[in-house]
């Protein structure tokens, strides 16, 4: 079995609400994607937004699809939509 | 070029002392202020939240996109986070150029872009309840 990574998880605004926490240590098997690594995290807190068109994930600051998959040592985070406004 | 995310207050006359230089002619600047209402609600204050580490990149990331457009544009860019009370300044984007026409493009532009990119987020407290705006979203605040 592979070791596992270590990824720094932030949550930021209500997503970050859902989840009770702003910053997570994570261990996850190497190859993850944000989306599996948002599952996982979905399964710990429950009340996180369930739906992946609500979320973006990032990787080190820059937006990233869901199939991406970080290394040992980045910044995950997930972010709802910005505010927009007109 | 100036580009911060701030707890404190942001002074509009500041950021257009450094876009300010003999060549420009014009400088525009745009201000968004806290309104006391929102969906027909009275709106008591907000809460801004940003991920400034990706928020300050972005925000530079537009100030070079303005250069790209507008060649001899200067930009300067503040949002601030935390407790704001109606009135307040939440952000300002000053941008001089030669002439006012392309300082007005290049201003509302660049306020654009950042409405639509800059990940900083909008707590809304209301009449009715609590709650993160997301685009054209008001979804309800799981504390408030």
């Amino acid at each position: 079995m592979a070791v596992a990574i270590a990824v720094r998880v932030r949550f930021f605004a209500r997503l970050r609400e859902q989840a009770g926490t702003e910053t997570e240590a994570l261990h996850v098997q190497p190859g993850s994607s944000l989306a599996e690594i948002y599952d996982a995290l979905r399964r710990r807190h429950p009340a996180l937004e369930a739906d992946h068109h609500a979320v973006r994930g990032a990787i080190n600051q820059e937006l990233s699809d869901w199939a991406a998959i970080p290394s040992d040592g980045d910044e995950v985070a997930f972010i709802p939509p910005v505010s927009g406004g007109r | 070029m100036r580009y911060d995310v701030t707890m404190g207050p942001i002074d509009a006359r500041e950021l257009e002392a450094v876009v300010s230089h003999p060549g420009a002619g014009a400088i525009c600047t745009f201000s968004g202020i806290v309104r006391d209402n929102s969906r027909g609600q009275s709106v008591t204050h907000l809460d801004y939240e940003a991920y400034a580490e990706m928020a300050v990149p972005q925000m530079r990331k537009i100030g070079q996109e303005i250069k790209q457009r507008w060649p001899a544009a200067r930009v300067a860019m503040a949002h601030r986070t935390g407790k704001l009370e109606i009135g307040e300044v939440s952000v300002v984007v000053s941008v001089s150029c030669p002439h006012r026409h392309e300082a007005f493009e290049a201003c509302r532009w660049g306020i654009d872009r950042l409405k639509e990119s800059v990940p900083i987020w909008k707590k809304e407290h209301a009449a009715d309840g609590t709650y993160w705006i997301e685009g054209d979203e008001a979804k309800p605040a799981e504390t408030r």
